[in-house]
């Protein structure tokens, strides 16, 4: 799901169609009408997103509509974890190694 | 088991926690001074440790991060936004909030970190919170 995401967000054009979505749902016609390529062109990139699990779709009658999902989000969160234990764990080494060391453990007896 | 669902509707991204032998105070000051700040973070640092003033580090990959003091309350918690300076990519500085809280444990100081996305009306432009983070994740496999 991960290389999924990774690829669908490759595309820029999917990216900005991923950003006119953060603000609320909308239907098939009114994404592809603000953007300038053809209305089948906007229905691939749309399932792309699908099937990458950023955005899902629901049917009303002939219209589809589409908002972006929250689990799409993983990829982000996944890298945002990462990097935030590598810089936590570098905090501890330079703060550990300015900490005054023997009082602490004469404290503890 | 059935593929896990991320949680819905939680602006949190990251919530981590670390113990650290070291009392707050020096925890802290590894948190606001530029000259800490290098030893950790990124390779060149700037800080101004009041609320609205800019905090801005360049990682080792040339990446600038940057981002405005929200809260400061010495030696216990930091508050600052977070976004990537380039706009080719994509995460809008004031798109993320990144939260730290200080408590004194037995052990040392524990340190929170929370990293927040900010909705659409709480980012400092509009709606770039999801293309903030999504172009730079797609940048990493470019």
């Amino acid at each position: 799901m991960i290389d999924q995401a990774f690829h669908a967000l490759a595309e820029p054009r999917r990216r900005a169609i991923l950003r006119t979505l953060a603000d609320g749902e909308l239907a098939a016609g009114e994404i592809a009408a603000r953007f300038d390529v053809t209305r089948p062109a906007i229905s691939q990139h749309l399932g792309v997103l699908r099937e990458a699990g950023l955005v899902e779709e629901r049917r009303e009658g002939t219209r589809r509509w589409y908002r972006t999902r929250e689990a799409g989000l993983e990829p982000v969160r996944a890298w945002l974890d990462a990097f935030w234990s590598d810089r936590l764990e570098a905090l501890k080494m330079v703060a550990e190694a300015e900490a005054p060391r023997a009082p602490l453990e004469e404290d503890r007896g | 088991m059935a593929e896990p669902e991320a949680p819905v509707d939680t602006p949190v991204l990251v919530e981590r926690e670390i113990v650290i032998a070291a009392p707050p105070d020096v925890v802290w000051v590894c948190w606001t001074d530029p000259a800490r700040l290098v030893k950790w973070m990124g390779r060149t640092a700037a800080i101004e440790l009041v609320p609205g003033g800019p905090i801005r580090v360049e990682y080792a990959n040339g990446a600038v991060m940057l981002g405005a003091i929200v809260e400061v309350d010495a030696p216990r918690r930091l508050v600052f936004t977070w976004g990537w300076e380039d706009p080719d990519e994509a995460v809008r500085p004031g798109a993320s909030r990144v939260e730290v809280d200080l408590d004194v444990v037995p052990d040392g100081t524990r340190v929170a970190l929370r990293h927040l996305r900010l909705s659409a009306t709480e980012a400092a432009g509009h709606a770039e919170g999801w293309d903030y983070f999504l172009g730079r994740l797609a940048d990493a496999v470019a």
